[in-house]
């Protein structure tokens, strides 16, 4: 059982500050993803639970006690790493055995919660091999299955499937959530694909330039970005972003326009007519025929047209010299260059401060 | 086209058989020698075909039994400083590849230069010290000075062997709960054998021969193999060459035994960090 939290945490290599003041909760048993752009600073904080790294500042509490100084063996921890980090002259039984041994944990013991976890993890019949003659994928299990066995109350994985093929990868997104209903375990998951932090997280952490840009369930951050980044970080592909001014305010209502867009009333406070904003309208609320209600227009000429089959995706350039997608759910035929019109739910497009 | 090929050929044959003749010559020489019959060893001209006789060896154990004391010494001093050297160089090669600093990177480049200056400049002025500390004809004085000597290169060659050692290695030990020198033991140790057992050829290979600083610091108790040798040279009642051969046979063997033994090793050693593995 693990409670972890993070309090105006921080963290300073000399001069440049990486983590900048990061407050996070997260409860027993929840599956947290940590998300975002390549130097987020994500991989950092996690080393910073896992105890790799010192913390420059705020508190690090695992059930309610401070781990800021504590050894990473004393954390309760256990972690797997982007390059499994196997111990290549030791067998698949021994690296699963290795930090059990070192604790000096009875051999039936050993023996038991090994072949525990190797059944868990379909290793049996493998255990006896050395980590060069597995596959990509028997590599990564093992290197959970040597998390497994120290029976720790937090799994902190480091991007664990960005070495796999994309086949590859899936399956063992699904094998992990599988594992993480099985052991009830708390998790912390760190990765750059939105896809894995969708369908794995209980809670998304979006970290961007070492700050939290969000935390919220996986569908509320889709629904409800709280800033531009996290908008255009999470969904694929990413949301439309236009430029767009502001012509009337009432009530929480902004009406926006621009020379593509055609007059769209947005729910949105803040706002003040004449500001400059920026609508955001995902690829997929983009669509031809018109709805019921009063719907928001964009227009442009198509560039550009990826047909996947079920799906179609459609690029066009806009007047104002922008580059809009729109996901259309079959497969149409466009004619590159030609004009188009398409439509999208106020209720579904968001204004941001441009 | 087909003439150039052949040239080629013929010239790398030359080349080979060159180089073969340069470097095993004085071997086959010396095996020889000690093998043929006194008045044969420097006969004009050579002769080649003779009556192998082992009187030489025979004398050498008869009448050098101090031969057979040097080379007990000299296998305790290669011994030990083998395994100093080989501890200090693989301890002081971890904390090189995985420190960092400004201290430890400059002095990188101290422990290269000191490398350059004439080992016996150093080592004169430690003839008093090593006096006044009553280590002087002791196994200790030679074991602490020839792995003195092989440290610095020893580190650094340690050190690009464990650089190739990936990090995480080291990171997941460490969650598994393993301390620094766990760490250097179980992890560290068994991958970068390869270059340990480099280190070690080198370092066998130099004590074993050494021969000035055992000359300065033993006199009787710690003698080794090549100094009992070079007394043979010397001796009052004349050289007798073919016990001098004998005695010089039986000091290469162990040593030429060994570097061939560990050729596949010294080659990886020599060619460390040359490329990406």
């Amino acid at each position: 059982m693990a409670e972890l939290r993070l309090q105006g945490v921080r963290k300073t290599f000399g001069a440049a500050e990486i983590i900048k003041g990061v407050d996070i909760d997260i409860a027993d048993g929840e599956f947290v993803v940590f998300v975002g752009p390549s130097g987020c600073g994500k991989s950092t904080l996690l080393r910073m639970v896992a105890g790799l790294e010192d913390i420059s500042a705020g508190d690090l509490l695992i059930d309610g006690k401070r781990c800021n100084a504590m050894e990473p063996r004393e954390r309760g921890i256990a972690m797997v790493f982007q390059s499994y980090a196997l111990y290549p002259h030791l067998s698949v039984y021994d690296n699963m055995s290795f930090g059990l041994t070192l604790n000096r944990t009875p051999k039936a013991e050993i023996d038991a919660r090994v072949r525990d976890a190797a059944r868990i993890l379909k290793l049996e019949p493998l255990l006896e091999r050395r980590p060069a003659q597995l596959s990509g994928g028997q590599r990564q299990r093992v290197a959970i299955g040597r998390a497994i066995v120290r029976k720790p109350t937090v799994f902190l994985f480091d991007e664990p499937l960005s070495n796999l093929d994309a086949a590859l990868r899936m399956d063992m997104r699904m094998e992990i959530a599988r594992l993480h209903r099985q052991l009830g375990a708390t998790m912390i998951y760190v990765t750059h694909d939105q896809v894995e932090a969708m369908t794995l997280a209980d809670k998304i952490v979006v970290l961007d330039g070492g700050r939290v840009q969000q935390v919220g369930a996986p569908i509320d951050l889709y629904k409800k970005p709280a800033n531009r980044f996290v908008a255009g970080f999470i969904g694929s592909p990413k949301m439309n972003f236009l430029d767009v001014r502001v012509t009337g305010v009432s009530g929480g209502v902004a009406t926006v326009e621009s020379p593509t867009v055609a007059p769209v009333p947005i729910g949105a406070r803040g706002f003040s007519v004449g500001d400059r904003a920026v609508l955001g309208v995902r690829p997929q609320s983009l669509r031809r025929e018109p709805g019921h209600g009063r719907d928001g227009t964009l227009r442009g000429t198509v560039s550009l047209v990826e047909r996947l089959g079920a799906e179609t995706i459609v690029s066009l350039d806009t007047a104002s010299g922008e580059r809009a997608l729109a996901a259309i759910p079959q497969d149409e035929v466009f004619e590159a260059g030609s004009p188009v019109e398409f439509r999208f739910e106020p209720a579904a497009a968001h204004l941001f401060a441009a | 086209m087909r003439t150039s090929r052949l040239l080629i050929g013929a010239g790398k044959a030359v080349a080979v058989t060159a180089l073969l003749f340069w470097s095993l010559f004085p071997i086959v020489f010396i095996v020889m020698s000690s093998l043929k019959p006194g008045q044969e060893i420097f006969a004009v001209p050579p002769v080649y075909v003779f009556t192998p006789t082992f009187e030489h060896y025979a004398a050498l154990w008869s009448r050098w039994g101090v031969f057979f004391d040097g080379l007990l010494n000299s296998t305790i001093v290669t011994a030990g400083a083998t395994a100093l050297a080989v501890i200090a160089s693989t301890c002081a090669g971890y904390i090189y590849s995985r420190g960092s600093g400004r201290f430890l990177n400059a002095s990188v480049m101290f422990l290269i230069i000191v490398r350059l200056i004439p080992p016996i400049v150093v080592t004169l002025p430690l003839f008093p010290i090593v006096n006044a500390m009553g280590l002087n004809d002791t196994h200790i004085v030679l074991m602490v000075l020839y792995a003195t000597f092989f440290v610095s290169l020893g580190t650094v060659l340690m050190r690009t062997f464990i650089d190739q050692i990936p990090r995480e290695l080291d990171e997941a030990a460490e969650i598994d709960g393993a301390g620094r020198l766990t760490i250097l033991r179980r992890v560290i140790v068994p991958l970068a054998a390869p270059g340990i057992l480099a280190v070690a050829v080198f370092v066998v290979v130099f004590a074993w021969n050494e021969f000035l600083f055992a000359f300065i610091f033993t006199a009787t108790r710690a003698k080794t193999a090549p100094l009992v040798i070079s007394e043979m040279i010397g001796s009052i009642d004349g050289v007798d060459w073919g016990v001098l051969f004998a005695a010089s046979t039986v000091q290469l063997a162990p040593v030429l035994l060994f570097v061939v033994l560990m050729n596949r090793y010294l080659v990886a050693g020599l060619t460390a960090g040359a490329t990406k593995g």
